[in-house]
């Protein structure tokens, strides 16, 4: 069955365009020409992928972001105007997954979509359980809770944790993290790793200003402790 | 635009300025020095000649009298006559000459002197006897207009004063003018120092700072025009800069949209290039290449027109130097090209790791594209932090482009005729700064080109 896809871009020429596109990758494409769609959209028919293009008319792009996080961990792929501004961190930190840049071309998007669809999968072939200090890790469900309760990490949330686990309690370098869970080589944009840190902080630190469990190496990396 | 006009005469506007005080100096003390040098030796001679002939009257007066009362031994009266700086004194009575001094005879007075006196009429004249100088001063003296009288007054002394004068008005006029040296620099110092101040702004204008401008608030509304004029100009100099930036700027956005529809059609359209009729091949083909070179010429212009949004240390964070080029040289050229020296192994920098990879991916793509080839990456401490050396098999660049190939669109290797040079060294000039390096290109020992990019830092690893 083939992946469905949300192309949330005010921008009839480049929608149509992109649906072709995306379509000739072999994905079914839905589309909405403004924020307020979108979000519905998302809502009524589950998707497996969220492209957003972060100018949109109505609802802005990172308030969109915002209220599809508070109901849902659906990959969101960020379509942003420039790598250098602030819309990336802020993009990131309002729930995006990752980013792409204009112009883009639908084989590097296919690209991001499938290495955000792979990890997703593959946190569902390890069906085991671990303890990490006061979290309980549930590889096989993909979830992590604590006191019982479930703390809602996002798919690209919980493979970085695991990546971290996986480390055994090592260093792991922000370009080894942007390669194992984003795929990007030696040049990936590291901010993306921090804002997932500070992300996935906020959701497994009882204090996220003093973290106990995803620890900073200062110039070296982050690493899990019980 | 740059002139050689102060150099081609050799003299600076600073040196002129002295120069023409110390002359003006000279020729002004030297005028006064010749004034008061005549005027005074006038004055002197004037005095001795008075006083002489005052003395000569005198004692031909009494030589008259005495004459007048015993005529027996004209000799005897003649050393009579008192004379105190007088060096001899001549009678010539009855047609025979008299005299006291040995030195001086009666040749040593002219003819015509001898001849006005002996005519009845009192006379001097500068004289010289044995090269020494003197003042004859003859008087008649008795009933015969025959008889004269003559004294000669050595003018020794007064010529030693005038000496003494004279040596003292030429030091003075001397030291006068080199007062006038000094003074003058001073002068043209202070008076230029404004000048100095425009250079410097000028200069760091020419540089690339932009924001360089001059103090305003001065007291002399001549100087205050000029510096208030310079800042005009520097500051529409960098309105229109800007402006030129966020105008690419803007057009290259507007360009992301258009681009992004044309780029994915394109890819559906070649995703069918076995469909395509054989005669369509060729044309689709080449629209996709200027596709993928409109699109490179975009991204370019983006880069190159967003630096000034970026805060500096925004982007920074600590990334070994030799892992970084060895990375982004050897991706681009597509092999190994890449040799860290030992010293350079654990060299750690704070930088833009992107900006940092344009600068290693534009300078390879440059040797590969350009340069007849890119046959290695260097990386090696420096004094100041690390360096990134990279040599390409091309024919070099000459001395007289090697700084306009930086430029934006600067077209300066092999005629300046190939396409694609436009902004990737323009990117890296730009990259480079941004991490408060230097680029320098620079001939290969061996032919080529070798670009040196320094970047400043501890590099300790």
């Amino acid at each position: 069955m083939s992946r469905k896809v949300l192309l949330v871009e005010d921008d009839q020429r480049v929608r149509r365009v992109l649906r072709l596109a995306l379509q000739d990758e072999g994905y079914q494409v839905l589309e909405a020409a403004t924020g307020c769609v979108g979000f519905e959209q998302a809502r009524a028919d589950p998707v497996d992928v969220v492209l957003l293009d972060l100018m949109l008319p109505d609802l802005d792009g990172f308030e969109v972001c915002r209220q599809l996080r508070r109901h849902s961990s659906v990959p969101i792929i960020m379509v942003t105007a420039r790598t250098d501004s602030h819309d990336v961190v802020a993009g990131l930190e309002a729930g995006a997954d990752d980013y792409v840049t204009k112009p883009l071309v639908a084989k590097e998007l296919s690209a991001r979509i499938r290495a955000l669809l792979r990890r997703s999968e593959a946190s569902a072939a390890h069906p085991h359980h671990v303890v990490v200090g006061d979290l309980d890790i549930s590889l096989d469900a993909g979830t992590v809770t604590r006191d019982g309760q479930v703390l809602g990490l996002t798919r690209t949330e919980f493979r970085l944790l695991l990546e971290l686990l996986n480390a055994d309690g090592q260093v792991c370098s922000r370009e080894h993290l942007l390669e194992r869970v984003w795929e990007y080589g030696y040049f990936g944009d590291s901010r993306i790793v921090d804002v997932h840190i500070r992300r996935l902080r906020k959701k497994v630190e009882r204090d996220p200003a003093t973290p106990r469990h995803v620890v900073t190496a200062r110039g070296l990396g982050y690493r899990l402790a019980g | 635009m740059r002139s050689a006009g102060g150099r081609r005469w050799g003299i600076g506007l600073r040196d002129r300025v002295t120069l023409t005080f110390g002359l003006l100096a000279l020729v002004l003390s030297g005028l006064l020095a010749v004034v008061v040098g005549v005027l005074v030796s006038h004055y002197l001679l004037d005095q001795r000649q008075t006083s002489a002939v005052y003395e000569t009257s005198l004692n031909a007066s009494i030589l008259r009298q005495a004459l007048a009362q015993d005529r027996s031994d004209v000799a005897d009266v003649l050393s009579g006559v008192p004379g105190n700086d007088r060096t001899s004194s001549l009678l010539t009575f009855d047609g025979a000459w008299y005299t006291t001094a040995v030195t001086a005879g009666p040749g040593a007075l002219p003819a015509e002197l001898v001849d006005l006196v002996r005519a009845g009429r009192p006379a001097s004249q500068r004289i010289e006897v044995g090269g020494a100088p003197f003042l004859a001063v003859g008087m008649p003296v008795g009933e015969h207009s025959r008889d004269a009288y003559f004294e000669l007054f050595s003018l020794a002394q007064l010529n030693s004063t005038f000496h003494v004068l004279s040596v003292t008005l030429v030091v003075a006029a001397v030291v006068t003018a080199a007062v006038g040296l000094v003074v003058g620099r001073f002068a043209s110092r202070r008076a230029l120092r404004p000048l100095t101040d425009l250079t410097i702004a000028a200069a760091a204008v020419a540089g690339g700072d932009l924001h360089a401008r001059l103090v305003t608030d001065r007291h002399d509304p001549d100087l205050g025009r000029l510096a208030a004029s310079f800042n005009r100009t520097a500051a529409a100099l960098e309105r229109r800069v800007q402006a030129d930036i966020r105008f690419a700027g803007d057009v290259s956005h507007e360009l992301r949209t258009p681009l992004t529809t044309m780029l994915n059609s394109m890819a559906l359209v070649q995703n069918r290039r076995a469909e395509l009729p054989p005669d369509l091949v060729e044309p689709i083909d080449l629209l996709a290449d200027d596709l993928d070179r409109f699109r490179r010429l975009v991204i370019d212009l983006l880069e190159i027109s967003r630096d000034a949004d970026t805060a500096d240390g925004v982007d920074r964070e600590t990334a070994n130097i030799g892992d970084l080029v060895r990375h982004a040289a050897d991706a681009v050229a597509g092999r190994p090209v890449t040799t860290v020296d030992d010293d350079a192994v654990r060299a750690t920098l704070m930088v833009d790791k992107r900006r940092l990879e344009r600068v290693v991916a534009n300078l390879v793509a440059n040797a590969d594209t350009h340069g007849g080839g890119c046959i290695g990456v260097r990386v090696h401490r420096t004094q100041t932090g690390v360096a990134i050396v990279v040599d390409d098999a091309g024919p070099g660049v000459a001395p007289q482009h090697r700084e306009r190939i930086f430029e934006r669109f600067g077209r300066g290797r092999n005629g300046g005729d190939e396409r694609g040079v436009g902004l990737g060294l323009a990117i890296v000039e730009r990259h480079v700064r941004w991490h408060h390096g230097t680029v320098t290109v620079v001939g290969r020992p061996g032919g080529g080109a070798r670009f040196v990019v320094e970047l400043p830092g501890p590099g300790a690893g």
